[in-house]
């Protein structure tokens, strides 16, 4: 086929494929008259067309795993393993496949993992997870999974641990943020039992919503603590690792130092903490929902530029906290989980900081009530104008008589549209600011013209009645100043610029 | 000319880092769990490029030897497999099947590499946007993104090329 025919297919295939049925009948008959060929082969291509959705959705490495795994680990579900019987496999997870087993010693169940054989492989690695074990198997805490033993069978690594039953934050999170009354004590969980690892001088390296158990009664565990990932500052170790396969860390969790392959210390699990609470308070990841969100973030976040993040916290003394955790530069967090908990734990018992508030992105409590009182104070002094307008007519009947009922007629539009604003503001405080925009400028006419009538009767009166020239002119300016002042200001702190949805995360 | 030999070199470097990232993200995998196509190619990019940045002119670029590499990858090792099974252990699986399963249907990747091949001939452009996509793992947008067309145009395309590659396959097998 030559490219220019190939062009001709193409053309006539979209032609024919955007019509209905009938059209695609009689475009291609047409086609055919001219040229049976060229109708043959789309006709031809739209049949497989309409026979083959699906085709090629997956992309390639997902359709053909086995081509990127060099060696699919033999399931050993039912297989007795020393003193192990296996009973299912429960999850695979970068070092191996995870089985829920029996220890047939103490008749106890074990969460069993069957490491990848390069563990046994190569020395190094092997006496760096002994060790790491070791260490992380003297961690009790209740929000850390226990590590009970490390066991060499049949010249294969397995690693038992605390069987925890219930599901993973991940699979929570599908479901939505976690609801505000259980959020703070899920977060302080995971910061106790970060803080028990931090001081016992382990890091746990790899802190996702994977890695965290809910358990059926409602606490939190976290799982493969101090081993969950292995490196090696010896390069020529890490070059191994690399090529196995590892990968060290888990992007959107992963500290810029970490990124950039500097030291992990506590300071990266607080960093990973952050992200996972945002996550559970929000339900939206903090740096985007799409990995090429979360690329330009990370990216940006490298080059030292401050991080956007999605989401709204619903506590406002959190999201102070979350956002250090959050800072690029490690020594600006919190330096372990012991001092992370510390702020979680102040915010538990500051309720101020913990009242969730009504509308997250609505106005402070206070600045709408200092609206509000605003507007109360301002209907009262709009009322009382035609109360003094009322003695203009002890000095000319008529005028006075017309300018008083003037008066009267704006002042009841005005403190009218005043008092529905009020209203508004207390029992549907979404519609205000709509509401606001359209009766604002009336208002503005309205009082705007009351405090010039208001004026002019100051200056009619002036001479013959100076006390009442006096009350009228205070009216006027009070009037006045409170539109051009006041009310700008207290309007602004109460129903703001629209808060932006994305705030900054330094 | 001198812009293909740099990109040569740096296509084993990308090769490896995909590899190895699939096989982490294959193997992390929990049940349940489903895998983001478009987040392989973003953390390869990712990881390579805060070494030196300077290499990848962008994100598009990085992308097209990305999808690359894959391609290599895979075929390289599905043809390896293919010798070593040679006398019909490897099942080819036609697109009927896959359909009645109701799954993706698996794809015979050496087929689909040798039609690509004659795609090429034909139509450059729908051979290198079946690359970005199916080896890839583009999206829609970020393929249009790549290859400076809009969204609208590569839908047209993949459309067509995906009829086409799907009927080489099927006469193939």
């Amino acid at each position: 086929m030559t490219p220019e025919r190939w062009r001709q297919i193409n053309e006539l295939f979209h032609a024919v494929v955007e019509r209905d049925p009938r059209g695609r009948t009689a475009l291609l008959d047409e086609a055919a008259t001219t040229d049976p060929e060229l109708a043959a082969e789309v006709r031809s291509l739209l049949a497989v067309h309409e026979s083959s959705a699906g085709f090629l959705d997956e992309p390639a490495w997902a359709v053909a795993p086995e081509l990127i795994l060099d060696t699919p680990a033999a399931s050993l579900t039912g297989n007795q393993m020393g003193p192990y019987r296996i009973i299912r496999e429960i999850g695979r997870g970068g070092m191996g496949v995870v089985y829920e087993a029996e220890d047939t010693r103490l008749r106890r169940s074990v969460a069993l993992k069957a490491l990848h054989t390069e563990y046994t492989r190569d020395p190094l690695r092997r006496e760096r997870l002994t060790r790491e074990a070791q260490a992380a198997a003297a961690l009790t805490h209740p929000a850390i999974a226990t590590i009970y033993a490390l066991d060499e069978i049949d010249g294969a690594l397995f690693l038992a641990s605390e069987l925890v039953r219930g599901e993973t934050l991940r699979q929570e999170l599908k479901r939505g943020p976690v609801a505000s009354d259980r959020l703070l004590p899920t977060l302080t969980q995971l910061a106790s039992g970060l803080a028990a690892a931090h001081a016992a001088g382990i890091v746990h390296r790899d802190l996702k919503p994977e890695n965290i158990i809910r358990c059926r009664d409602g606490a939190v565990k976290i799982l493969d603590f101090g081993i969950a990932r292995m490196r090696d500052p010896d390069a020529v170790t890490e070059m191994r690792l690399t090529q196995t396969g590892m990968a060290v860390g888990t992007p959107g969790y992963m500290a810029p130092e970490q990124l950039e392959g500097g030291d992990l210390a506590p300071h990266t699990d607080v960093f990973a903490f952050g992200v996972v609470a945002w996550e559970l308070a929000t339900g939206a990841h903090p740096f985007g929902a799409t990995p090429a969100e979360l690329v330009a973030r990370m990216a940006d976040m490298l080059d030292g530029r401050p991080l956007t993040s999605s989401g709204i916290i619903v506590f406002r003394g959190l999201e102070t906290v979350l956002r250090r955790c959050l800072r690029r530069n490690p020594t600006g967090r919190y330096a372990s989980g012991h001092e992370l908990l510390a702020a979680l734990e102040d915010l538990r018992r500051d309720p101020s900081q913990t009242t969730p508030a009504r509308d997250e992105s609505g106005p402070s409590p206070r600045a709408l009530w200092w609206w509000q009182v605003h507007q109360v104070v301002m209907a009262c002094v709009i009322a009382a104008l035609p109360v003094a307008t009322w003695f203009l007519r002890q000095w000319n009947a008529t005028a006075g008589s017309r300018m008083f009922l003037a008066v009267l007629a704006l002042a009841t539009v005005s403190v009218t549209i005043r008092l529905n604003l009020l209203f508004t503001s207390r029992v549907d405080h979404d519609r205000l600011a709509a509401q606001r925009a359209r009766v604002y400028m009336v208002l503005v006419s309205v009082e705007a013209v009351l405090g010039l009538l208001l004026l002019i009767s100051a200056a009619l009166v002036a001479g013959t009645s100076d006390a009442l020239a006096a009350i009228l002119v205070t009216l006027a300016v009070a009037t006045v100043a409170s539109l051009g002042v006041i009310e700008p200001a207290t309007t602004a702190a109460a129903l703001g610029r629209e808060r932006p949805r994305d705030g900054s995360v330094g | 000319m001198g812009e293909d030999r740099r990109l040569d070199a740096l296509l084993p470097e990308v090769y490896e880092e995909l590899r190895r990232l699939a096989a982490a993200y294959l193997r992390r995998e929990r049940p349940g769990q489903t895998l983001q196509p478009t987040a392989l190619v973003h953390e390869a990019y990712l990881r390579l490029m805060k070494d030196r940045p300077d290499r990848w002119q962008n994100r598009a670029h990085f992308c097209a030897i990305a999808a690359h590499s894959m391609r290599q990858i895979l075929i390289e090792r599905a043809r390896a497999r293919g010798t070593q099974k040679r006398g019909g252990a490897q099942p080819r699986v036609t697109l009927d099947e896959g359909l009645v399963a109701g799954v993706a249907p698996s794809v015979d990747l050496v087929a689909l590499d040798e039609a690509l091949e004659r795609l090429e001939a034909i139509d450059p452009e729908q051979a290198r946007l079946v690359e970005l996509r199916f080896f890839g793992g583009l999206t829609i947008e970020e393929t249009a993104d790549a290859m400076n067309i809009s969204p609208a145009t590569v839908k047209r395309h993949w459309t067509v090329a995906r009829a086409w590659l799907a009927r080489e396959l099927a006469s193939a097998s």
